[in-house]
């Protein structure tokens, strides 16, 4: 029986390798292109210790460390502490998507397909589904963790020793590990891949957060949060390996509890229960808006509260930093701004950059989900019935604007608050009126995304790697220093910094006008192309 | 007779629903046997469990002897199983998918059964799963499980979508099947196709099998349906409670007569001159219509 249980995994898992190699390669060749870029950008940037001192007293206030994470190694920033420093937990972050999207796709999603059904009535054992992509889980976080050390390696300077290219290889191949077991445990709670998704992605946001709070002061709550706790590992500072035991030691827990949850329950169910619905359609989603709505109504929910706490955790740590480097003329010089600069209002506005962004996600996700109807085949029913083209897409273009001021209302409101109520000096509509000055950027994204839809909807999820592209670029272009041609290849550059610049009409004017323009055309090309 | 599959008072309750109250019944080794009964009856709940993907919560049910939740990684060996609704991935080939089912049996592929099989479905096997018709991914499961050689083979719904010759296709191989000994468990709605194919049927409804027999025998429980043209007028022949659904054209009634009462009717209805009398065999779908209206009643 117990041997049963695993029956096949091998060849489920090669039959997985066999048919999503291509995707998973281009995967870690992407994350592996994120280590390269930090480790190069470095090198080539910072080679002189007395700017990488001067950004290592830059760094070190609340602010930024609710950014990048704790500050470590400030007494002697060489490149491999400044790279663990401020590259760690974005990275962390992605390696933890890959492995979250990667167990959604093979357990629940499959098991909703009903190829499970298929495969568990073969004689395959009941675990082997899962434990092949228990297999491929540690395949791809195995060449992740190689991958990066011998990037880093190769591309670093004297100060990125082996020890510490290894444990951050390591640590990044353990992010991937620790969150795809979560996912796996929220595999067999949820009854649905949407579920599924939802639930890892809100621990990720969980964790994010719980280290935020943590390294603003309460300091366990650092070590709670994987992020946290990996972080503590601080290689090329102290390297320390404990945290790798611990974050194994919990994976390992949770694959076996997750495996037990699966041998116990019945295929199909989840262990979390569903609610029974309403019977009938109430008026609201007869309309074409409406029922757009209801299709996204949990995401946006979801999104809401992500948003406002993320909000209240940054304007919450956000503090008056000018005092810990006032007259520090070094500090000015590399962060470029002039000597009136206000550093508070520089965080303030990367801050605001990045939750803008953040907004973006669930306006995107508005509007694209016209295309994931269209792929399961549902969108005929509307297609058959009385709606004009024009109208659907429009129902699901105006849900996606609406979400955006929605998001943007929301999370600034809850900064604004927060700062405030912190005692902090900032003004209250400030972050509110930088919120709407990113609306026409988000609008260009989702323009973007409605023209894909509308002329080739095969490449719609081309448009979450400009999403990347674009915070990358907000993330990054001050600290990788780069040039002005490249940044405006992200709407979001075109946006004023307020509260440091004025609120610009003519940039909001010109990016709406250019957002009017792509989703006109993106309904015209919806209207004369043939659907799946 | 050798049994294959046993049912011993089946239960099953999915939250505050029962789906199966107490399902018992077997199937012999070469028997063909019709599972039929309403939308939301218990067919896919009984066929989940026998597959052993959900876990019965009273009663037993083996397959070969054994328990079908413990030991269903050797039950499936011998088993195969088509689904009513085959989903499959996009991204593949009809026949990689094929290759794939078949080698997780851990035995050679017989390509010469699967080249043949693929020919008289009809199938192309050279496109990927999202260009196929429901029908033609459909087919992908049956032939993976005629290319089996197995002991037992559970259909549930197994011809939705194809169209009427593909369906004779299916009879065929399930009569093959059956003639090299091989035992059948086929949940359908298609009563023409389950009257042709099936020695016996089992009929459920809300979680319990309610009629089980073989077809002749069944046959006796139901109606027949009468035409008779009399010269007098015969009003009292909606009165009789053998009678149903009596309705009159032109002086000629046709009406359901309960067919145990075939003499009661035949000295009733000889005083009024009978001039035409027809009857046509008693259906499967009368007997399995009658089931299905009842549902309401409870």
């Amino acid at each position: 029986m117990a041997t049963h249980a695993f029956k096949q995994t091998n060849r489920l898992f090669g039959f997985s390798l066999k048919k999503e190699w291509l995707k998973l390669f281009l995967w870690w060749l992407g994350c592996l292109l994120f280590v390269f870029i930090g480790i190069f950008a470095f090198v080539e940037i910072y080679y002189d210790p007395m700017e990488r001192q001067a950004m290592a007293m830059a760094m070190a206030n609340p602010a930024m460390e609710a950014i990048f994470g704790r500050m470590i190694g400030s007494d002697n920033y060489t490149i491999g502490a400044m790279y663990s420093h401020m590259m760690t937990i974005m990275t962390l972050i992605l390696f933890s998507i890959q492995s979250i999207l990667l167990v959604v796709r093979h357990t629940r999603a499959e098991e909703e397909d009903g190829v499970v059904e298929m495969l568990q009535a073969l004689p395959t054992g009941r675990l082997a589904h899962t434990t092949s992509t228990i297999l491929l889980l540690l395949l791809v976080n195995g060449a992740s963790a190689i991958g990066s050390a011998v990037v880093l390696l190769i591309f670093g300077d004297a100060s990125i020793t082996l020890e510490g290219a290894v444990l951050t290889g390591l640590i990044y191949g353990l992010a991937g590990l620790l969150f795809g077991s979560l996912t796996l445990v929220m595999a067999q709670l949820s009854s649905s891949a949407r579920g599924t998704l939802t639930l890892s992605f809100a621990l990720l946001g969980f964790a994010f957060i719980l280290r935020i709070i943590g390294d603003g002061g309460i300091e366990l709550l650092s070590w709670v949060s994987p992020l946290g706790l990996l972080y503590g590992t601080e290689p090329f500072v102290n390297n320390h390996w404990w945290p790798v035991l611990v974050g194994l030691g919990v994976s390992v827990l949770l694959i076996l509890f997750a495996l037990y949850l699966k041998q116990k329950r019945d295929l199909g169910s989840g262990l979390l229960p569903d609610r029974a619905g309403k019977s009938g359609a109430s008026a609201f989603i007869k309309t074409p808006v409406g029922f757009a709505f209801r299709l996204i109504r949990t995401p946006f929910i979801v999104w809401t509260v992500a948003l406002a706490v993320l909000g209240v955790t940054y304007g919450s740590v956000i503090g008056d930093v000018e005092e810990i480097i006032q007259g520090n003329e070094i500090v000015q010089q590399v962060l470029g701004g002039d000597e009136t600069t206000n550093m508070t209002e520089q965080f303030m506005v990367t801050i605001i950059g990045v939750l803008s962004l953040a907004a973006t996600i669930p306006s995107i996700q508005a509007l694209i989900k016209l295309r994931g109807e269209e792929k399961k085949g549902r969108l005929a029913h509307q297609l058959s019935g009385t709606r004009s083209r024009t109208k659907i897409m429009g129902s699901f273009l105006f849900l996606s604007v609406l979400t955006s001021v929605w998001m943007q209302l929301i999370q600034m409101t809850a900064f604004s608050g927060a700062a405030v109520a912190m005692g902090f000096d900032i003004s209250f509509i400030d972050p509110i009126l930088a919120g709407i000055s990113y609306l026409p950027a988000i609008w260009v994204l989702t323009g973007l995304a409605a023209c894909l839809i509308g002329w080739i909807p095969k490449a719609t999820p081309m448009i979450w790697l400009y999403l990347t592209f674009s915070f990358f670029i907000l993330y990054f272009a001050e600290l990788f220093k780069l040039p002005e041609w490249f940044r405006l290849m992200s709407p979001y550059e075109a946006v004023p910094d307020i509260p440091m610049d004025a609120f610009s009409w003519e940039a909001f004017l010109v990016l709406t006008a250019i957002a009017a323009l792509l989703s006109v055309l993106g309904i015209v090309g919806f209207k004369k192309r043939d659907t799946d | 007779m050798e049994t294959v599959i046993e049912m011993n008072q089946l239960g099953k309750t999915f939250g505050k629903t029962q789906a199966l109250k107490e399902v018992t019944f077997k199937i012999n080794k070469g028997e063909v046997v019709g599972f039929i009964g309403p939308n939301g009856a218990g067919k896919s709940t009984t066929i989940r469990i026998l597959l052993g993907l959900i876990q019965a919560d009273g009663g037993t049910a083996t397959i070969f002897g054994q328990d079908v939740w413990k030991e269903a990684v050797s039950i499936h060996e011998r088993v195969a199983y088509v689904p009513g609704d085959v989903n499959l991935w996009p991204q593949l080939t009809g026949g990689e998918v094929i290759d794939l089912f078949l080698s997780m049996r851990g035995k050679k592929v017989d390509q010469e059964r699967k080249a043949e099989l693929i020919k008289r479905f009809e199938f192309d096997p050279t496109k990927k799963c999202q260009a196929y018709s429901k029908g033609n991914r459909q087919k992908v499961a049956l032939i993976a499980a005629f290319a089996a050689d197995a002991d037992v083979y559970i259909f549930d719904e197994p011809t939705s979508g194809l169209d009427p010759l593909q369906e004779r296709v299916f009879q065929d191989y399930v009569k093959e099947v059956k003639a090299r000994g091989a035992s059948v468990l086929l949940s359908s709605h298609i009563l023409s196709e389950v009257e042709q194919i099936c020695d016996r049927v089992a009929i459920i409804r809300q979680g319990e099998i309610v009629e089980e027999g073989n077809l002749d025998d069944l046959r006796h429980l139901t109606r027949t349906l009468m035409t008779v043209k009399t010269k007098e007028a015969v009003p009292t022949l909606k009165d009789q409670a053998w009678a149903h659904r009596v309705k009159e054209k032109s002086g000629t009634y046709t009406f359901q007569l309960d067919s145990d009462y075939m003499n009661d009717f035949l000295h009733f209805i000889t005083p009024y001159s009978v001039v035409k009398l027809e009857s046509a065999p008693p259906k499967l779908e009368d007997l399995f219509m009658r089931h299905y209206e009842t549902v309401g009643d409870s």
